[in-house]
Parts: structure tokens; C-alpha cells; sequence
């Protein structure tokens, strides 16, 4: 069953397209890898993807409801419902500590729970670092938060920009790590990234040139590799 | 967790752990709420400040007999129990009389009063010695001293002649039982003729004198011995008429009609008052460059030993209120008396009125001004804040926070800071506003209670009306600024 279907997808900005009607279609479940070059159209289609903007033409359903027409008040609903971000800059609000970092994201879903906050914390491995603020935190820490802060409010579908773009290979392994967990637990991941490495470690790769699909890539190595 | 107490968290947060750009936000805020909070409580307190100046004046207030009343030292004190004691500054009784000083063959204004309030009531009095302390003492005018060639320490001699008839009775008020009358008409040859009686309780004149010394002693003269013709009036009540009641001496019959029109026309006998004599020791001469350098003044004591009676003819006093206050004061005063009038001295109080609406004027435009400027300033920080939160608001964006939240915490962190403003402003600028006041005006200013509040209700304001156009700015900035990566 298809979470997210792209049809006929294109942005258009005066001459150029930085998304050339593009069809694609992710299931339930899985675990998508989106790959491409600078200006090949990724972080158009993520700003479409995340409920950010709206395409030109095409139509875009996320779990069967039709988001590129939708007003900006209603995205901003289905983003937090439905969605989780996870940022290659990570993006904390530097004067909250960890645990309220993750938190935020609760207050504007719904109810903040320190303790759920806490436990989602345990679940990247930062439980004792809780109570730091992100300056005293490592760029892993941070991105680790940042991976508790998107499935606190269990979303549908998390949506990753270059999660480990800022990230030496230890930490990367262990976000990579972390998002095999919530794959096996049937969370849908989209990651978009340049670094082959991480695409492999997904299901399936798309690979997106001059706003266009260029190929899919379908990873045989899929759950034999050592990330698990 | 509660929502609302999560977002309290975050706006402590965000103003106790990004301490350097929100103390510049803190500190205009409290600046402005200084100036603010000082200028309304001088603005509050001016009335009270500069009336305390005006006092320094005169008098602003007299008291004044009702009619034909006569006021007293009682009647004052009971009508000054309608003026709270702290705002009345002085009351100074007059009592006007002439004095003649006969050595010199003059006479002078001279005013009994207490010398306790004058200097209250009349701060520009200037005195070369001292005011007089005890009785028997004397300040004397300047024009009076030059004129006489007295100095402090000379004495002088003053007495009190009273008036002849200071009882203003007709003849028929006069007949009440029991009154010694006494009369005079014109009689033989344009003599006068002289009657003293007594009535008895009944009404009915019951002895009498005449004096006719003016007349023939042939003739009219005979009327003062002769006992029958006397006897002839006794019992008989007034008017009397000649022929009814009592026939005319033969042979006397101009001197007879003279005694029955002087009786008819009798008055009550004034009590002799003797004139009064007393010796003064100047202990002061007194300058003011009005009419009072001509009088003489006394203790009230020393002037109702002289004239026999404590009345008084006004008094001035000296109120620290507003021109309405003083009126409402006027007329309970002349409402709850009827001895009493209150009248206010309209060109002290007018010109007071004028100079304290000028000045509350300019303090209220002063205030306003520091207002706008405030708001200028909190308004640039503000905005400043938000570029600098750009991010961060895009990713509370990004994370579904809607529009009405960010509004919500940014009008949140802005009232906090303006309670916090607020409240230092409050403190510093009781402080500000004392130091202003000690300096200007040299007294210490009231404390107002409602300052606090009322500070901390306006620099809320101010911070929230400063917020609304950074607000603006917040809630436009694109959640799509988080993803792409710098």
C-alpha cells in the first residue's frame, strides 16, 4: 500500500524546472533513499514531500489525501501529524536542553510528556544528556536528538535531509543504525542524500537528474549489510 | 506536562539562557519604564509639590462673619475641623480696629492676631527684630515706625476709644422690661432737654430723671422738681401721649412736650465702656511692601482686653489643595456654619490653577514622548531578535507550529519582559522620581501605591505593542529556510 504518490510532479520556477514531471510512488513501510546531484531537484522535492511547498502541476497524495493543493494553515497540520524531520543541520533551539528540544515537538503536536521525551531519548542512547543544552553537545548528540525529536510523535512517514551530511563516520553508523530500528518497527523513511553509502543502506534508491528520475535502484544487499 | 506549562519553560528559557540580547530588550524596556514610572509620580505628586510652593503667596482661603454675625476664636476652630490638618497650612485671625497713640496725636489700623500663623498665612512678611511672643508686645509697620521714629525696643502708648452708640436699636426694640433708656429732644428755645428711666417688668416706666438745665428756670426749668408732674408718667407705658397719658405742666407746656418726645424716643443706655489705655514694646518692624506697613499689629489677648470682646473680622488662611478641593472646602465650611463664610482668594488660587495645568502638561507630554521613544527601541530589538531566531522560528515552523503559536510566544516572551521591565521601573523610577523631587522642589515625594501596577500594566503594553510588527516579520519567515543547508 502506497504511503506517498508523486503524479506528474513539476515545479517550475519562470524558466527553470527544478522538478520535471516526476512520478513516484513510496509504500508503506519502506525505506527510500533519494540521491542526485546539487540542482538535481532533491530539496525541491523534500520541500514538497515535507508539506513546505506545493508543486506547480501534479498532484502529490500522502496517505491518500491530496497535499499540493491543501492551504499552508491545513500542510502545516498534515506536516505535524504525519510527519518527522530530520535535518542535516541539525536544528535544535539552542536555549532548550535535549530533552526539552524533543519536547517542542510534542507542544505543538499535542501534549509535552517529559517522561515519553526521556524515553525517546534512551531510545538514541542519550538518556544521562538529557538535561545539556546543544552547545554542550556533539554534532552526533545533536543529530541523535534530533532523530528522538522526529518519532516522538510517532509520524507516518520521516522525512531525513542529509541526516549525516554533517556527521563523521561513528555517529553516521549509529544514525543509520537507529534508522534500521524504526524501518524494522514499520516506519516509512525517506532519506535524501548524496553520500552513496547511506543510500545503500536504504531499500531503494532513487536517483533524481536535471529535475527528473533518472533511475530507481533496488538494494540486493538489503538487510545483509552490517548496519542493523 | 501541561501546554501552558511548557510554554512557560520555553519563554524563561529563551530569556534567562540568551541573557546578552534580551538584557538590551529588558533593559529599554525598564529604562523607559524608569522615566515612565518617575514622571507619573511626579506628574501624580506636582499638585501636591507645587502647592506646598504656592503656599509661600499668602492666603488663599478667608473666613468672614455671615451677615451680621459675629465670629469669634470658636467659630474659627469649629470651621477649620472641615480642612484635614496636613493640608491646612496656616489660619491667621484679624480683629481691626483704630488705636489713637495720644501723645503723638495719631491714630492707626491696628490688627490683633495670632503671630503663630502669620508667618504661615504671610511668608513674605518681613520682620527687622522678631514677632512679638508675649502680650503687651507690638509689630509695628514700616511707614508707621518712619513716620513716629519708632525702633525695636521703643514703647508706645495705645488707647482704645469706643464708638458712642455702637448698638443700633430703634426706640420700640428698645422697650423690653426691665431697660434703662435714655432720651433727648429739642425743647423750649432750642434747648435740649435730657430723660434717664427705668422700665419695670411689666413694660411700665417705673422712675424718672430729666435734666432741663437748658430751660427757663421760670418755666420750664420748675418740670425737673416738681414731684406731681413727675408722678404723673409712672406706670404709664410707651408711646405716651400728651393729654391721654400725661398733661402738660401749665406754663411749660414747650419743656413738657420735649419730655414725653425724648421719652418716646429713648434708647436702650449703652453700658459705659471706658476707653482703654495699654503700653507696647516694639519687638519688630515689619515690611511688606503693602498696605500693612501702616498698621500695628497686636495679640488678639491684648486686643479683647482693649475693646472688651473677642470678636474677629477674618481670617486668612493658607490651604495646600487644588482650586477644587478649596471650593468644596469653602462651601462645607460656609454650608455647616452660621456664623461663618468662606470665600476663596480668587487671584491666588486662579493663577495656581494656570501654572499647574501648564506643568502637568509638559510632564504629560514629556511622558508620552519617553513612551514612543520606548517603543521605538523595544520594537528594534525585537525585530532584531527575530532575524536572529530566523531559524529557530522556521524550525518550530517546520516542526507544525502554527502561526498563532509563534504569535503567542513571541507576545509572550515580549509581556514578560515587559513585567520584568516594569517592575524594575517601578523601583528605579521611585528612586528617580524622589532624587528629582528632593532636588527640584526640595521635599520628599509620597509614595503611590498604584504605582507598581500601574507601571507594570503600561510597559506590558508598551512591550506588546512593540512586538506586534516583529511578530509580523516572525510568522512570515518560510519553514523551507531549515532544509536548505548553509
Amino acid at each position: 500500500m502506497s504511503l506517498l504518490e508523486l503524479k506528474n510532479v513539476s515545479k517550475i520556477y519562470g524558466d527553470l524546472k527544478a522538478l520535471d514531471n516526476v512520478s513516484l510512488h513510496v509504500d508503506q513501510g519502506e525505506w527510500v533513499a533519494i540521491m542526485g546531484p546539487s540542482g538535481s531537484g532533491k530539496s525541491t522535492m523534500m520541500n514538497i514531500i515535507g508539506c513546505m511547498d506545493k508543486p506547480t502541476q501534479g498532484e502529490v497524495l500522502l496517505d491518500g489525501v491530496d497535499i499540493s493543493r491543501e492551504s499552508s494553515k491545513n500542510l502545516t497540520d498534515i506536516r505535524r501529524d504525519k510527519i518527522g524531520l530530520i535535518f542535516q543541520q541539525f536544528h535544535m533551539v539552542n536555549y532548550l536542553t535535549a530533552v526539552e528540544n524533543v519536547m517542542v515537538s510534542q507542544y505543538y503536536h499535542s501534549m509535552p510528556d517529559e517522561k515519553e521525551a526521556l524515553e525517546a531519548l534512551e531510545r538514541v542512547g542519550l538518556r544521562e544528556r538529557a538535561r545539556h543544552l546543544p552547545s554542550q553537545l556533539s554534532g552526533g548528540e545533536q543529530q541523535r536528538v534530533c532523530v528522538a525529536r522526529a518519532l516522538i510523535n510517532h509520524p507516518e512517514l520521516i522525512l531525513a535531509d542529509e541526516p549525516t551530511g554533517n556527521l563523521d563516520e561513528a555517529n553516521e553508523n549509529i544514525v543509520l543504525d537507529l534508522f534500521a530500528q524504526l524501518h524494522r518497527e514499520g516506519t516509512t523513511l525517506i532519506v535524501v542524500t548524496h553520500d552513496p553509502e547511506v543510500a545503500e543502506a536504504a531499500q531503494r534508491t532513487i536517483v533524481l537528474e536535471h529535475g527528473k528520475v533518472a533511475r530507481e535502484v533496488i538494494n540486493e544487499n538489503f538487510g545483509k549489510g552490517s548496519l542493523q | 506536562m501541561t501546554k501552558r506549562r511548557m510554554f512557560f519553560r520555553m519563554i524563561t528559557a529563551s530569556l534567562l539562557r540568551r541573557r546578552s540580547r534580551m538584557l538590551i530588550a529588558l533593559l529599554s524596556i525598564g529604562i523607559g519604564a524608569t522615566i515612565l514610572a518617575g514622571l507619573v509620580t511626579i506628574y501624580v505628586d506636582v499638585p501636591r509639590q507645587m502647592g506646598a510652593q504656592f503656599r509661600s503667596y499668602g492666603a488663599n482661603m478667608l473666613l468672614l462673619p455671615r451677615d451680621d454675625a459675629v465670629l469669634d476664636s470658636d467659630h474659627l476652630a469649629e470651621a477649620l475641623k472641615s480642612i484635614p490638618p496636613e493640608e491646612l497650612i496656616g489660619a491667621a485671625p484679624y480683629r481691626y480696629v483704630r488705636l489713637d497713640m495720644t501723645s503723638r496725636q495719631q491714630s492707626f489700623t491696628a490688627a490683633g492676631t495670632d503671630f503663630s500663623q502669620v508667618p504661615k498665612t504671610s511668608p513674605y512678611f518681613s520682620v527687622e527684630g522678631t514677632y512679638p511672643e508675649k502680650n503687651r508686645e507690638i509689630l509695628v509697620g514700616k511707614s508707621i515706625a518712619d513716620t513716629i521714629g519708632v525702633k525695636v525696643g521703643s514703647t508706645m502708648e495705645l488707647t482704645y476709644q469706643p464708638a458712642a452708640s455702637s448698638e443700633e436699636l430703634t426706640p420700640e426694640e428698645s422697650r423690653q422690661p426691665g431697660a434703662d433708656l435714655s432720651g433727648s429732644a429739642e425743647g423750649f428755645g432750642g434747648g435740649m432737654v435730657y430723660v434717664s428711666f427705668r422700665l419695670d417688668d411689666r413694660g411700665a416706666i417705673a422712675s424718672l430723671e430729666v435734666d432741663v438745665s437748658t430751660q427757663t428756670p421760670e418755666y420750664g426749668g420748675r418740670t425737673a422738681e416738681d414731684e406731681a408732674f413727675l408722678s404723673r408718667f409712672r406706670g404709664k407705658t410707651l408711646p405716651l401721649a400728651v393729654g391721654e397719658d400725661v398733661d402738660a405742666l401749665s406754663g411749660a407746656t414747650v419743656t413738657s412736650e420735649a419730655i414725653v418726645t425724648a421719652i418716646n424716643t429713648a434708647r436702650k443706655t449703652e453700658a459705659a465702656v471706658k476707653p482703654q489705655t495699654m503700653t507696647f514694646t516694639v519687638t519688630g518692624i515689619l515690611t511688606t511692601g503693602g498696605e500693612e506697613e501702616g498698621y500695628v499689629f497686636l495679640s488678639l489677648q491684648d486686643m479683647q482686653s482693649l475693646t472688651g470682646s473677642p470678636r474677629l473680622d477674618v481670617a486668612e488662611l493658607s490651604v495646600s489643595a487644588g482650586a477644587d478641593q478649596l471650593e468644596s472646602y469653602a462651601d462645607t465650611m460656609t454650608r455647616g456654619s452660621d456664623t461663618v463664610q468662606a470665600r476663596l482668594v480668587k487671584r491666588v488660587t486662579r493663577s495656581e490653577a494656570s501654572v499647574l495645568e501648564k506643568l502637568t502638561a509638559l510632564v504629560f507630554l514629556v511622558t508620552l514622548v519617553v513612551l514612543l521613544l520606548t517603543m521605538i527601541c523595544v520594537s528594534t530589538t525585537m525585530m532584531a531578535v527575530v532575524s536572529e531566531r530566523r531559524r529557530e522560528i522556521g524550525l518550530r515552523k517546520a516542526l507544525g507550529a502554527s502561526d498563532r503559536s509563534i504569535r503567542q510566544e513571541f507576545l509572550g516572551e515580549g509581556l514578560f519582559l515587559g513585567l520584568l521591565g516594569g517592575i524594575m521601573g517601578a523601583v528605579l523610577g521611585f528612586v528617580f522620581a524622589q532624587v528629582v523631587s528632593v532636588h527640584v522642589f526640595g521635599s520628599p515625594i509620597t509614595f503611590q501605591p498604584l504605582l507598581l501596577p500601574v507601571t507594570m500594566i503600561v510597559s506590558m503594553a508598551i512591550a506588546a505593542l512593540s512586538c506586534l510588527l516583529p511578530i509580523k516579520r516572525a510568522v512570515a519567515i518560510d519553514p523551507a529556510i531549515v532544509l536548505k543547508g548553509e
